[in-house]
Protein backbone atom coordinates (compact mmCIF):
# COMPACT_ATOMS: atom_id res chain seq x y z
CA UNK A 1 0.00 0.00 0.00
CA UNK A 2 2.96 2.45 0.33
CA UNK A 3 4.48 2.31 -2.89
CA UNK A 4 1.09 3.85 -3.85
CA UNK A 5 2.38 6.91 -2.14
CA UNK A 6 5.15 8.77 -3.66
CA UNK A 7 5.60 12.24 -3.88
CA UNK A 8 4.32 12.40 -7.42
CA UNK A 9 0.66 11.14 -6.01
CA UNK A 10 1.03 13.28 -2.61
CA UNK A 11 1.16 16.41 -4.31
CA UNK A 12 -1.83 14.96 -6.88
CA UNK A 13 -3.72 14.31 -4.30
CA UNK A 14 -3.49 17.08 -2.31
CA UNK A 15 -4.00 18.98 -5.02
CA UNK A 16 -7.40 17.19 -6.18
CA UNK A 17 -8.75 17.79 -3.09
CA UNK A 18 -8.07 21.49 -2.96
CA UNK A 19 -9.56 21.07 -6.25
CA UNK A 20 -12.66 19.94 -4.60
CA UNK A 21 -13.03 22.24 -1.97
CA UNK A 22 -12.29 25.52 -3.96
CA UNK A 23 -13.79 24.74 -7.08
CA UNK A 24 -15.87 22.02 -7.29
CA UNK A 25 -18.93 24.56 -7.12
CA UNK A 26 -17.29 27.36 -9.02
CA UNK A 27 -19.34 29.30 -12.00
CA UNK A 28 -17.02 28.67 -14.64
CA UNK A 29 -17.26 25.40 -15.88
CA UNK A 30 -13.47 25.27 -16.94
CA UNK A 31 -12.25 25.37 -13.37
CA UNK A 32 -14.85 23.25 -12.72
CA UNK A 33 -13.59 20.85 -15.48
CA UNK A 34 -10.07 21.13 -13.46
CA UNK A 35 -11.77 18.90 -10.18
CA UNK A 36 -12.73 16.22 -12.96
CA UNK A 37 -9.18 16.15 -14.53
CA UNK A 38 -7.31 16.05 -11.37
CA UNK A 39 -9.28 13.27 -10.29
CA UNK A 40 -8.27 11.54 -13.40
CA UNK A 41 -4.55 12.17 -13.13
CA UNK A 42 -4.43 11.19 -9.56
CA UNK A 43 -6.41 7.86 -10.83
CA UNK A 44 -4.19 7.45 -13.83
CA UNK A 45 -1.13 7.87 -11.38
CA UNK A 46 -2.18 4.93 -8.80
CA UNK A 47 -3.00 2.75 -11.89
CA UNK A 48 0.31 3.50 -13.28
CA UNK A 49 1.89 2.20 -10.42
CA UNK A 50 -0.22 -1.14 -10.08
CA UNK A 51 0.34 -1.65 -13.71
CA UNK A 52 4.50 -1.66 -13.13
CA UNK A 53 4.19 -3.35 -10.19
CA UNK A 54 2.02 -6.24 -12.47
CA UNK A 55 4.69 -5.82 -15.53
CA UNK A 56 7.86 -6.30 -12.55
CA UNK A 57 5.94 -9.58 -11.70
CA UNK A 58 5.30 -10.65 -15.16
CA UNK A 59 7.34 -8.70 -17.79
CA UNK A 60 7.11 -11.43 -20.35
CA UNK A 61 3.12 -11.15 -20.40
CA UNK A 62 2.39 -7.91 -19.02
CA UNK A 63 2.85 -4.50 -20.79
CA UNK A 64 4.43 -1.79 -19.32
CA UNK A 65 2.34 1.08 -18.18
CA UNK A 66 3.04 3.56 -20.99
CA UNK A 67 -0.24 2.95 -22.66
CA UNK A 68 -1.85 4.66 -19.51
CA UNK A 69 -0.39 7.56 -19.74
CA UNK A 70 -0.80 7.50 -23.65
CA UNK A 71 -4.57 7.75 -22.86
CA UNK A 72 -3.59 10.56 -19.98
CA UNK A 73 -1.86 12.49 -23.14
CA UNK A 74 -5.00 13.09 -24.34
CA UNK A 75 -7.09 13.55 -21.50
CA UNK A 76 -4.27 16.67 -20.49
CA UNK A 77 -4.15 18.16 -24.31
CA UNK A 78 -7.95 18.46 -24.19
CA UNK A 79 -8.74 19.73 -20.35
CA UNK A 80 -6.01 22.20 -20.58
CA UNK A 81 -7.36 23.65 -24.27
CA UNK A 82 -10.34 23.97 -22.46
CA UNK A 83 -8.93 25.77 -20.17
CA UNK A 84 -6.58 27.90 -22.10
CA UNK A 85 -9.30 28.48 -23.93
CA UNK A 86 -11.53 29.81 -21.27
CA UNK A 87 -8.72 32.16 -20.14
CA UNK A 88 -7.92 33.47 -23.67
CA UNK A 89 -11.29 33.96 -24.88
CA UNK A 90 -11.48 37.35 -22.84
CA UNK A 91 -8.97 39.22 -25.14
CA UNK A 92 -9.30 37.47 -28.55
CA UNK A 93 -11.43 34.92 -30.41
CA UNK A 94 -9.35 32.04 -28.81
CA UNK A 95 -11.53 29.19 -30.49
CA UNK A 96 -9.68 28.85 -34.20
CA UNK A 97 -6.40 28.73 -32.42
CA UNK A 98 -7.46 25.90 -29.71
CA UNK A 99 -8.88 24.14 -32.64
CA UNK A 100 -6.02 24.19 -34.50
CA UNK A 101 -3.61 23.11 -31.40
CA UNK A 102 -5.94 20.21 -30.86
CA UNK A 103 -5.71 19.40 -34.34
CA UNK A 104 -2.03 19.58 -34.78
CA UNK A 105 -2.04 17.45 -31.57
CA UNK A 106 -4.09 14.54 -33.03
CA UNK A 107 -2.08 14.70 -35.90
CA UNK A 108 1.02 13.96 -33.75
CA UNK A 109 -0.78 11.37 -31.95
CA UNK A 110 -2.00 9.65 -34.69
CA UNK A 111 1.66 9.95 -36.10
CA UNK A 112 3.70 8.37 -32.85
CA UNK A 113 0.74 5.48 -32.68
CA UNK A 114 0.75 4.74 -36.64
CA UNK A 115 4.61 4.80 -35.83
CA UNK A 116 5.15 2.16 -32.57
CA UNK A 117 2.03 2.15 -32.03
CA UNK A 118 0.31 2.12 -28.45
CA UNK A 119 2.75 0.78 -25.65
CA UNK A 120 5.49 2.96 -26.22
CA UNK A 121 5.14 6.44 -25.18
CA UNK A 122 4.00 8.95 -27.43
CA UNK A 123 7.26 11.21 -27.33
CA UNK A 124 6.64 13.46 -30.32
CA UNK A 125 3.12 14.27 -29.13
CA UNK A 126 4.37 15.02 -25.62
CA UNK A 127 6.76 17.65 -26.98
CA UNK A 128 4.67 18.97 -29.34
CA UNK A 129 1.81 19.76 -26.17
CA UNK A 130 4.97 21.03 -24.32
CA UNK A 131 5.40 23.69 -26.82
CA UNK A 132 2.24 24.67 -27.65
CA UNK A 133 0.92 24.97 -23.57
CA UNK A 134 4.39 27.19 -23.54
CA UNK A 135 3.35 29.72 -26.06
CA UNK A 136 -0.20 29.65 -25.36
CA UNK A 137 1.00 30.30 -21.53
CA UNK A 138 3.37 33.38 -22.82
CA UNK A 139 0.57 34.63 -25.19
CA UNK A 140 -2.19 34.97 -22.25
CA UNK A 141 0.98 36.79 -20.20
CA UNK A 142 1.15 39.18 -23.29
CA UNK A 143 -2.66 39.79 -23.52
CA UNK A 144 -2.62 40.57 -19.75
CA UNK A 145 -0.06 42.99 -20.08
CA UNK A 146 -1.24 44.93 -22.93
CA UNK A 147 -4.88 44.65 -21.03
CA UNK A 148 -5.74 48.08 -19.33
CA UNK A 149 -7.15 46.99 -16.76
CA UNK A 150 -4.70 46.30 -13.70
CA UNK A 151 -4.93 43.09 -11.95
CA UNK A 152 -3.74 42.46 -8.46
CA UNK A 153 -1.40 38.26 -9.82
CA UNK A 154 -0.34 38.18 -5.99
CA UNK A 155 -4.64 37.08 -5.75
CA UNK A 156 -4.84 36.01 -9.58
CA UNK A 157 -6.12 32.61 -10.13
CA UNK A 158 -5.53 32.70 -14.11
CA UNK A 159 -2.15 34.09 -13.28
CA UNK A 160 -0.98 30.91 -11.29
CA UNK A 161 -2.67 28.47 -12.68
CA UNK A 162 -0.26 29.40 -16.13
CA UNK A 163 2.65 30.28 -13.95
CA UNK A 164 2.40 26.19 -12.80
CA UNK A 165 2.24 25.09 -16.07
CA UNK A 166 4.83 27.05 -17.63
CA UNK A 167 7.26 26.62 -14.74
CA UNK A 168 6.40 22.80 -15.25
CA UNK A 169 6.55 22.52 -19.43
CA UNK A 170 9.85 24.73 -19.58
CA UNK A 171 11.58 22.92 -16.45
CA UNK A 172 10.66 19.43 -18.11
CA UNK A 173 11.76 20.64 -21.44
CA UNK A 174 15.84 19.90 -21.24
CA UNK A 175 14.89 16.37 -19.39
CA UNK A 176 12.14 15.41 -22.21
CA UNK A 177 14.92 16.75 -24.71
CA UNK A 178 17.81 14.57 -23.15
CA UNK A 179 15.68 11.26 -22.95
CA UNK A 180 14.04 11.46 -26.27
CA UNK A 181 17.95 11.79 -27.57
CA UNK A 182 20.25 10.06 -25.79
CA UNK A 183 18.56 6.77 -25.33
CA UNK A 184 22.53 4.99 -25.75
CA UNK A 185 22.84 6.42 -22.06
CA UNK A 186 19.44 5.38 -19.99
CA UNK A 187 20.97 4.32 -17.74
CA UNK A 188 19.25 3.61 -14.54
CA UNK A 189 20.99 6.45 -12.65
CA UNK A 190 19.58 8.93 -15.22
CA UNK A 191 16.68 7.63 -14.87
CA UNK A 192 16.62 8.26 -11.10
CA UNK A 193 17.63 11.68 -11.77
CA UNK A 194 14.75 12.01 -14.66
CA UNK A 195 12.15 10.90 -12.01
CA UNK A 196 13.48 13.58 -9.19
CA UNK A 197 13.46 16.13 -11.96
CA UNK A 198 10.16 15.13 -12.37
CA UNK A 199 9.21 15.09 -8.92
CA UNK A 200 10.26 18.79 -8.24
CA UNK A 201 8.47 20.04 -11.41
CA UNK A 202 5.49 18.03 -10.27
CA UNK A 203 5.92 20.06 -6.64
CA UNK A 204 6.02 23.09 -8.07
CA UNK A 205 3.13 22.61 -10.85
CA UNK A 206 0.51 21.15 -7.91
CA UNK A 207 1.51 24.15 -5.38
CA UNK A 208 0.93 26.19 -8.25
CA UNK A 209 -2.21 25.09 -8.93
CA UNK A 210 -3.41 24.83 -5.45
CA UNK A 211 -2.76 28.26 -4.33
CA UNK A 212 -4.28 29.31 -7.25
CA UNK A 213 -7.49 26.99 -6.72
CA UNK A 214 -7.70 28.77 -3.02
CA UNK A 215 -7.14 32.28 -5.10
CA UNK A 216 -10.45 31.24 -7.22
CA UNK A 217 -11.98 30.23 -3.84
CA UNK A 218 -11.23 33.67 -2.47
CA UNK A 219 -12.31 35.35 -5.18
CA UNK A 220 -15.71 33.95 -5.33
CA UNK A 221 -15.80 35.12 -1.58
CA UNK A 222 -15.49 38.11 -1.90
CA UNK A 223 -17.28 38.69 -4.41
CA UNK A 224 -20.21 36.89 -2.82
CA UNK A 225 -19.74 38.87 -0.34
CA UNK B 1 32.13 8.70 -15.52
CA UNK B 2 29.69 9.57 -18.76
CA UNK B 3 26.17 8.86 -16.53
CA UNK B 4 27.99 12.19 -14.15
CA UNK B 5 28.65 14.15 -17.05
CA UNK B 6 25.13 14.00 -18.05
CA UNK B 7 23.54 14.27 -14.81
CA UNK B 8 25.22 17.42 -14.18
CA UNK B 9 23.99 18.72 -17.83
CA UNK B 10 20.44 17.74 -17.07
CA UNK B 11 20.58 19.44 -13.83
CA UNK B 12 22.37 22.57 -15.12
CA UNK B 13 19.70 22.75 -18.27
CA UNK B 14 16.63 22.05 -16.21
CA UNK B 15 17.98 25.22 -13.65
CA UNK B 16 18.35 27.42 -16.39
CA UNK B 17 14.98 26.31 -18.23
CA UNK B 18 13.36 26.88 -14.79
CA UNK B 19 15.23 30.21 -14.31
CA UNK B 20 13.92 31.52 -17.70
CA UNK B 21 9.93 31.21 -17.12
CA UNK B 22 10.73 32.54 -13.42
CA UNK B 23 12.23 35.55 -15.18
CA UNK B 24 9.61 35.65 -16.56
CA UNK B 25 7.23 35.70 -13.87
CA UNK B 26 9.64 38.17 -12.34
CA UNK B 27 9.20 40.93 -15.32
CA UNK B 28 5.42 40.10 -15.70
CA UNK B 29 5.18 41.35 -11.48
CA UNK B 30 7.36 44.19 -12.24
CA UNK B 31 5.77 45.44 -15.23
CA UNK B 32 2.09 44.95 -13.44
CA UNK B 33 3.12 47.06 -10.40
CA UNK B 34 4.64 49.93 -13.27
CA UNK B 35 1.09 49.62 -14.70
CA UNK B 36 -0.62 50.24 -11.54
CA UNK B 37 1.97 53.24 -10.93
CA UNK B 38 0.28 54.51 -13.81
CA UNK B 39 -3.38 54.04 -13.44
CA UNK B 40 -2.81 55.54 -9.54
CA UNK B 41 -1.28 58.37 -11.11
CA UNK B 42 -4.36 59.00 -13.95
CA UNK B 43 -6.15 58.72 -11.60
CA UNK B 44 -4.84 61.07 -9.39
CA UNK B 45 -4.37 63.50 -12.21
CA UNK B 46 -8.29 63.29 -13.14
CA UNK B 47 -8.62 64.17 -9.42
CA UNK B 48 -6.79 67.30 -9.87
CA UNK B 49 -8.52 68.41 -12.73
CA UNK B 50 -11.59 67.92 -10.87
CA UNK B 51 -10.39 69.45 -8.21
CA UNK B 52 -9.10 72.32 -9.90
CA UNK B 53 -12.28 72.73 -12.32
CA UNK B 54 -14.30 72.89 -9.06
CA UNK B 55 -11.91 75.98 -8.30
CA UNK B 56 -12.11 77.49 -11.20
CA UNK B 57 -16.05 77.34 -11.15
CA UNK B 58 -15.37 78.98 -7.24
CA UNK B 59 -13.01 81.96 -8.52
CA UNK B 60 -15.40 82.77 -11.73
CA UNK B 61 -18.40 82.57 -9.26
CA UNK B 62 -16.24 84.95 -6.94
CA UNK B 63 -14.91 86.97 -9.95
CA UNK B 64 -18.72 87.60 -10.70
CA UNK B 65 -19.79 88.22 -7.48
CA UNK B 66 -17.03 90.72 -7.46
CA UNK B 67 -18.10 92.71 -10.27
CA UNK B 68 -21.57 92.48 -8.90
CA UNK B 69 -20.56 94.20 -5.77
CA UNK B 70 -18.58 96.47 -7.62
CA UNK B 71 -21.79 97.42 -10.13
CA UNK B 72 -23.76 97.48 -7.32
CA UNK B 73 -21.97 100.08 -4.89
CA UNK B 74 -20.46 102.39 -8.13
CA UNK B 75 -23.50 102.64 -10.68
CA UNK B 76 -26.44 101.69 -9.33
CA UNK B 77 -25.94 102.96 -6.25
CA UNK B 78 -25.01 105.94 -7.39
CA UNK B 79 -27.74 106.46 -9.88
CA UNK B 80 -30.44 105.42 -7.04
CA UNK B 81 -29.45 108.18 -4.15
CA UNK B 82 -29.19 110.36 -7.16
CA UNK B 83 -33.13 109.45 -7.81
CA UNK B 84 -34.27 109.39 -4.61
CA UNK B 85 -31.87 113.10 -3.89
CA UNK B 86 -33.84 114.51 -6.84
CA UNK B 87 -37.40 113.04 -6.31
CA UNK B 88 -36.67 114.69 -2.75
CA UNK B 89 -35.92 117.87 -4.04
CA UNK B 90 -39.25 118.51 -6.54
CA UNK B 91 -41.26 120.90 -4.60
CA UNK B 92 -44.84 120.53 -6.04
CA UNK B 93 -45.58 124.55 -5.74
CA UNK B 94 -43.39 124.69 -9.30
CA UNK B 95 -45.17 122.79 -12.08
CA UNK B 96 -42.23 123.34 -14.42
CA UNK B 97 -39.58 122.89 -12.36
CA UNK B 98 -40.89 120.09 -10.79
CA UNK B 99 -41.99 118.29 -14.43
CA UNK B 100 -38.05 118.36 -15.27
CA UNK B 101 -37.01 116.93 -12.01
CA UNK B 102 -39.88 114.19 -12.11
CA UNK B 103 -38.60 113.40 -15.60
CA UNK B 104 -34.71 113.32 -15.05
CA UNK B 105 -35.83 111.03 -12.12
CA UNK B 106 -38.10 108.77 -14.62
CA UNK B 107 -34.57 108.40 -16.64
CA UNK B 108 -32.19 107.87 -13.76
CA UNK B 109 -34.86 104.60 -12.84
CA UNK B 110 -34.47 103.94 -16.55
CA UNK B 111 -31.19 104.25 -15.88
CA UNK B 112 -30.99 101.76 -13.18
CA UNK B 113 -33.23 99.35 -14.70
CA UNK B 114 -30.93 98.79 -17.64
CA UNK B 115 -28.18 98.28 -15.47
CA UNK B 116 -29.83 95.76 -13.05
CA UNK B 117 -31.02 93.80 -16.41
CA UNK B 118 -26.91 93.72 -17.25
CA UNK B 119 -26.25 92.67 -13.42
CA UNK B 120 -29.22 89.79 -13.90
CA UNK B 121 -27.38 88.69 -17.17
CA UNK B 122 -24.07 88.43 -14.98
CA UNK B 123 -25.40 86.77 -12.34
CA UNK B 124 -26.86 84.03 -14.56
CA UNK B 125 -23.09 83.11 -15.44
CA UNK B 126 -23.66 78.97 -16.07
CA UNK B 127 -25.70 80.59 -19.08
CA UNK B 128 -23.31 82.92 -20.17
CA UNK B 129 -20.71 79.65 -20.45
CA UNK B 130 -23.44 78.12 -22.56
CA UNK B 131 -23.71 80.18 -24.92
CA UNK B 132 -20.22 79.65 -25.77
CA UNK B 133 -16.44 80.61 -24.73
CA UNK B 134 -16.12 83.28 -27.44
CA UNK B 135 -19.82 84.97 -25.93
CA UNK B 136 -18.31 85.16 -22.70
CA UNK B 137 -15.21 86.53 -23.45
CA UNK B 138 -17.63 89.44 -25.34
CA UNK B 139 -19.56 89.71 -21.61
CA UNK B 140 -16.33 90.48 -19.85
CA UNK B 141 -14.92 93.13 -22.19
CA UNK B 142 -18.04 94.75 -22.12
CA UNK B 143 -17.82 94.89 -18.29
CA UNK B 144 -14.20 95.99 -18.83
CA UNK B 145 -15.06 98.80 -21.36
CA UNK B 146 -17.96 100.17 -19.24
CA UNK B 147 -14.90 101.45 -16.55
CA UNK B 148 -13.70 103.66 -20.01
CA UNK B 149 -9.92 103.24 -19.32
CA UNK B 150 -9.07 100.64 -21.81
CA UNK B 151 -10.02 100.39 -25.77
CA UNK B 152 -10.37 96.83 -26.41
CA UNK B 153 -10.66 95.20 -30.04
CA UNK B 154 -12.08 91.58 -29.69
CA UNK B 155 -11.78 89.28 -32.82
CA UNK B 156 -13.19 85.65 -33.12
CA UNK B 157 -11.25 84.57 -36.30
CA UNK B 158 -13.03 81.49 -37.22
CA UNK B 159 -16.11 80.00 -36.09
CA UNK B 160 -16.20 77.44 -33.09
CA UNK B 161 -16.27 73.52 -33.73
CA UNK B 162 -19.39 72.06 -33.35
CA UNK B 163 -19.14 70.08 -30.51
CA UNK B 164 -17.56 71.79 -27.46
CA UNK B 165 -15.57 71.12 -24.19
CA UNK B 166 -17.12 73.31 -21.49
CA UNK B 167 -14.50 72.23 -19.21
CA UNK B 168 -12.12 73.82 -20.81
CA UNK B 169 -13.89 76.20 -22.05
CA UNK B 170 -14.62 77.35 -18.16
CA UNK B 171 -10.74 77.13 -17.52
CA UNK B 172 -9.80 79.08 -20.42
CA UNK B 173 -12.44 81.67 -19.78
CA UNK B 174 -10.83 81.57 -16.20
CA UNK B 175 -7.27 81.91 -17.79
CA UNK B 176 -8.52 84.83 -19.09
CA UNK B 177 -10.44 86.73 -16.51
CA UNK B 178 -6.53 86.08 -14.77
CA UNK B 179 -5.10 88.14 -17.63
CA UNK B 180 -7.44 90.75 -17.77
CA UNK B 181 -6.92 90.88 -14.13
CA UNK B 182 -3.13 91.41 -13.99
CA UNK B 183 -3.56 93.99 -17.03
CA UNK B 184 -6.13 95.66 -14.83
CA UNK B 185 -3.96 95.83 -11.73
CA UNK B 186 -0.09 95.95 -13.01
CA UNK B 187 -0.10 96.44 -16.43
CA UNK B 188 -1.22 100.20 -16.65
CA UNK B 189 -2.42 99.62 -20.16
CA UNK B 190 -5.01 101.77 -22.47
CA UNK B 191 -4.71 99.28 -25.72
CA UNK B 192 -6.14 95.96 -25.24
CA UNK B 193 -6.24 93.28 -28.35
CA UNK B 194 -7.59 89.72 -27.94
CA UNK B 195 -8.08 87.67 -30.79
CA UNK B 196 -9.06 83.81 -30.65
CA UNK B 197 -9.20 81.19 -33.73
CA UNK B 198 -10.17 77.97 -33.35
CA UNK B 199 -7.66 75.96 -35.69
CA UNK B 200 -8.04 71.90 -36.68
CA UNK B 201 -7.63 70.31 -32.58
CA UNK B 202 -6.65 73.63 -31.46
CA UNK B 203 -8.12 77.01 -30.39
CA UNK B 204 -5.44 79.74 -30.08
CA UNK B 205 -5.72 82.86 -28.21
CA UNK B 206 -3.31 85.93 -28.20
CA UNK B 207 -4.01 88.91 -25.62
CA UNK B 208 -1.63 91.93 -26.59
CA UNK B 209 -1.43 95.31 -24.42
CA UNK B 210 0.33 98.33 -24.59
CA UNK B 211 1.20 98.38 -20.90
CA UNK B 212 4.79 99.18 -18.46
CA UNK B 213 5.56 95.37 -19.72
CA UNK B 214 8.24 93.70 -17.34
CA UNK B 215 11.14 91.21 -18.09
CA UNK B 216 9.55 88.23 -19.15
CA UNK B 217 12.71 86.12 -18.95
CA UNK B 218 14.52 87.81 -15.66
CA UNK B 219 11.24 87.54 -13.78
CA UNK B 220 12.15 86.18 -10.03
CA UNK B 221 10.13 83.56 -8.91
CA UNK B 222 8.47 85.69 -6.30
CA UNK B 223 7.69 88.73 -8.56
CA UNK B 224 5.80 85.92 -10.82
CA UNK B 225 2.86 86.12 -8.68
CA UNK B 226 -0.03 83.38 -7.93
CA UNK B 227 -1.42 84.77 -11.16
CA UNK B 228 1.18 84.11 -13.93
CA UNK B 229 2.10 81.01 -12.01
CA UNK B 230 -1.59 80.32 -12.23
CA UNK B 231 -2.45 80.27 -15.73
CA UNK B 232 0.57 78.18 -16.92
CA UNK B 233 -0.90 75.75 -14.55
CA UNK B 234 -4.11 75.81 -15.43
CA UNK B 235 -3.11 75.77 -19.42
CA UNK B 236 -0.89 72.73 -18.48
CA UNK B 237 -4.27 70.77 -17.25
CA UNK B 238 -5.60 70.81 -19.90
CA UNK B 239 -2.53 70.46 -22.03
CA UNK B 240 -2.16 73.63 -22.98
CA UNK B 241 1.07 76.13 -23.70
CA UNK B 242 1.40 79.55 -22.63
CA UNK B 243 3.64 81.83 -24.23
CA UNK B 244 4.63 84.89 -22.83
CA UNK B 245 6.31 87.64 -24.27
CA UNK B 246 7.39 91.14 -22.69
CA UNK B 247 9.94 93.34 -21.92
CA UNK B 248 9.85 96.77 -19.85
CA UNK B 249 7.89 99.68 -21.13
CA UNK B 250 7.08 97.70 -24.33
CA UNK B 251 3.44 95.89 -23.42
CA UNK B 252 2.83 92.17 -23.47
CA UNK B 253 2.23 89.31 -25.30
CA UNK B 254 0.05 86.53 -24.40
CA UNK B 255 -0.20 83.43 -26.47
CA UNK B 256 -2.50 80.68 -25.35
CA UNK B 257 -2.49 76.87 -27.09
CA UNK B 258 -4.97 74.54 -26.01
CA UNK B 259 -5.70 70.96 -27.90
CA UNK B 260 -9.51 71.57 -28.41
CA UNK B 261 -12.13 70.41 -28.31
Amino acid sequence: MLSYITISTTVEIICFFVALFCISQDKSIAWRSLVLFLFITCITELLGIHFRKLFVADMTHVHQNVWLYNILLVIQACFISFMFNHLLKKYINSKPIIISGLALLAVSYLSDISNHGFFIYNETTNTVMLVLFVLYGLYYYYRLLKDDTYINFTYSAEFWWVAGLLLFYFGSTASDVFFNNLSPYKASSLRTLSSSIFKALNIILYSCWSYSFICRKWLTMTSAA
Amino acid sequence: MVNNDISGLIIITTIIFLIAPAFILLYIFVYNQRKKRHILEKAQMKQTFQSELIKTQLEVQEQTMQTIGADLHDNIGQLLSLTSLTLNSIELGNKTKAQQKIDAAIDLTGRSIKEMRLLGKLLQGDQLMALGLPEAIRHEINWMEKSGHFEISYTVTSEAPAGNNPDKDLILFRIIQEILNNIIKHAAATDINIEMEYLSEQVKLEITDDGIGFDADNLPMQQRGMGLQNIQKRAGIIGGEVTIKSNPGEGTNITICIPYP
